[in-house]
């Protein structure tokens, strides 16, 4: 057994330096004395007004949406084939693209956007899309793992055969087993997809063009200036990220009730079950 | 005239590619009603059959008919097969109520209806009340009734079991094997029930078609299947069996290894090569100490059951097991001649 003291100071190890922020942000001075001293909000006032926060701020949002969108659209048919396959090649590819996102640092994957994108054939080097892109390719295994991990788990290809032997059609297995059965984890890919998104600096600081810099990137200037405005703008991606992420929850929900509501008619050459017999013989 | 067969295979086929698995030219009519179990060693093609039926697996050879519809090139939905897979395959975002009411959802039956031939149907199977439950919320045997319900919901034409006691505790699967029965026979559904356990076939089924290597070895009665095995894989499949090779001395007269065996008159030549069958239950401890095919005997391994026990005896130069509630040791063994049977040698 751990002993519990254990389990509390690494928790307080984890929390103060968000709690400090958190305080120094709230603070008025805060000049070689442990705790900043009087109490004001004028620092969140400054970061809002500060117009290339307030950009920063909305590319950061845009640029989690659209990598949250991007990942589910691209990501749970590319799943769905992962699950589905049986040839070795493929599992075997995917197990290193799996891998790619932790063994690969995110500063190689911009040079290799720099050196691409900057090409007279393929100029697009600053343009918010091309950041959006490189951050699919940071989210997407992410994304993957969490959702095939759960395809395996509940056994969705039985569930599959199962809804088909039933009478169930190809869209329908889709809206009415494959996305509700998956919803958790399509939840839970998107909030990890959300938060990388919104907290990624690295690549994000090389590939964004001026005017699309995301939130990260404008922060690391803050801390050439006052300490409680670096700390207010901190809190402030503190808060992006867990906007993000909710999100990204959210959408996914959304996503996952869409199935049962969505209207897909009957299955036309089954017709209606009641035609089949008298339905009070099962009594 | 017998009533078109709900099921029916005329030389269906299929084989995986490359390998020789698969299933091979099987022949095999199922009527309304009736309970027919596939029962084979593991690997032998009994879920490719299943399959084969159900539409997942295209037939490469031969015909499928189901209610005397030729479904043979028909998709899986069309095919309106009642499945009960061996991990039961509930789907886990809905309700037990909501489970077993999907057939009807797709076929467009208004949600009313639905709910109500549902609450019907969980009625039959003893799932009253349970119909707000999700499928984690059940025991294993709660679980294997919504699988049913809703494989019987539809009214399918026909019924196909893979394996669906197999995940059970013993006790409990007793109880649901004659659970299956009732309700098989109340909706008076053609059945094909896939199993690799003896008792379960043998006790549930009006047929048992015993299948190895992709092929039908026999289709019958379970009592004739045990009693007339078609030949020793069947014989040793379905039951416990004493298999004896031995050479005809003359009509009625083998010399095996045991000794010389008295057998029913057989019409083979003097010299011919015989197998013998003879069932542990039908061997006897011996008081005398001579007669027809009397033995002396050693028992090499004993295991008791509690109304009976098996034993193992070394006689002569081979191996006998049997089967009796005789208790005190065992000196001699008798063969009654008629229970001695004569399968073909391969």
């Amino acid at each position: 057994m751990i002993p519990r003291w254990i389990t509390w100071a690494y928790l307080l190890y984890l929390a103060a330096p968000i709690a400090l922020l958190f305080t120094g942000s709230f603070g008025e001075l805060w000049l070689n004395t442990l705790l900043p001293t009087g109490f004001t909000g004028k620092w969140y006032r400054e970061v809002a007004a500060d117009p290339s926060f307030r950009r920063a701020f909305s590319a950061s949002l845009f640029v989690a949406a659209m990598t949250s969108a991007a990942c589910i659209l691209a990501g749970l048919p590319l799943a769905y084939a992962v699950f589905h396959t049986r040839d070795r090649r493929i599992r075997a590819v995917v197990r290193v693209l799996y891998q790619l996102p932790v063994a690969l640092p995110a500063l190689v994957l911009a040079f290799g956007f720099i050196l691409v994108f900057s090409s007279d054939t393929l100029p697009w080097l600053g343009s918010i899309w091309l950041l959006i892109a490189g951050h699919v390719v940071i989210g997407l295994p992410y994304f993957l793992q969490t959702v095939v991990a759960d395809m395996q788990r509940l056994g969705l290809g039985v569930l599959e055969e199962a809804a088909e032997s039933l009478g169930s059609s190809a869209p329908q297995r889709f809206f009415h087993i494959v996305l509700p059965a998956l919803r958790h984890s399509i939840l839970s890919g998107l909030i990890i997809v959300a938060a990388l998104s919104a907290g990624e600096f690295q690549f994000s600081n090389l590939v964004a063009g001026f005017l699309n810099r995301t939130y990260p990137v404008v922060l690391l200037q803050a801390f050439y200036g006052a300490t409680g405005f670096a700390c207010a703008a901190t809190v402030i991606l503190l808060a992006l990220a867990l906007a993000a992420s909710v999100t990204g929850a959210l959408g996914a929900r959304g996503a996952a009730r869409l199935g049962p509501a969505a209207r897909l008619g009957p299955a036309s050459r089954l017709g209606p079950a009641s035609r089949l017999g008298p339905a009070g013989r099962a009594r | 005239m017998n009533p078109t067969p709900a099921v029916r295979l005329d030389g269906a086929s299929f084989a995986y590619p490359g390998g020789k698995a698969g299933v091979f030219d099987i022949s095999l009519d199922i009527a309304p009603g009736e309970l027919v179990a596939c029962i084979g060693p593991s690997g032998c093609g009994k879920t490719t059959l299943l399959k084969v039926i159900a539409g997942f697996l295209p037939c490469a050879a031969g015909s499928v008919h189901l209610g005397g519809e030729d479904v043979t090139t028909t998709s899986v939905r069309a095919r309106q097969c009642g499945i009960v897979f061996q991990s039961y395959a509930l789907f886990p975002h809905m309700r037990v109520w909501e489970n077993i009411a999907y057939p009807l959802r797709v076929r467009a039956v208004a949600p009313a209806e639905r709910r109500r031939r549902a609450d019907a149907m969980m009625e039959m199977v003893g799932l009253a009340g349970f119909g707000e439950r999700l499928p984690a919320e059940l025991s294993g045997g709660q679980q294997q009734r919504v699988a049913l319900a809703r494989a019987l919901v539809f009214e399918p034409r026909a019924l196909l079991l893979d394996e669906p006691l197999s995940a059970l505790d013993a006790a409990t699967r007793v109880a649901m094997r004659d659970e299956i029965r009732r309700i098989q026979k109340r909706q008076n559904i053609a059945a094909l029930l896939i199993t690799h356990d003896q008792d379960e076939a043998l006790s549930l089924a009006d047929r048992i078609a015993v299948l190895r290597d992709g092929r039908l070895v026999q289709v019958a009665r379970p009592t004739e299947i045990y009693d007339r095995p078609a030949d020793a894989f069947v014989a040793a499949f379905v039951g416990r069996a004493n298999l004896i090779d031995g050479r005809v001395v003359a009509d009625g007269m083998v010399d095996t290894p045991l000794g010389r065996i008295a057998t029913p008159p057989h019409g083979q030549p003097a010299g011919a090569q015989v197998r013998l069958l003879v069932r542990p239950e039908k061997l006897r401890p011996a008081d005398a100490t001579t007669g027809e095919n009397v033995f002396m005997a050693t028992i090499l391994r004993n295991r008791f059951y509690g109304a009976s026990r098996e034993v193992e005896l070394a006689v002569g130069q081979g191996v006998l097991v049997m089967e009796t509630a005789v208790r005190d040791g065992i000196i001699r063994v008798h063969i009654p001649r008629d229970a001695v049977q004569f399968l073909p040698l391969t």
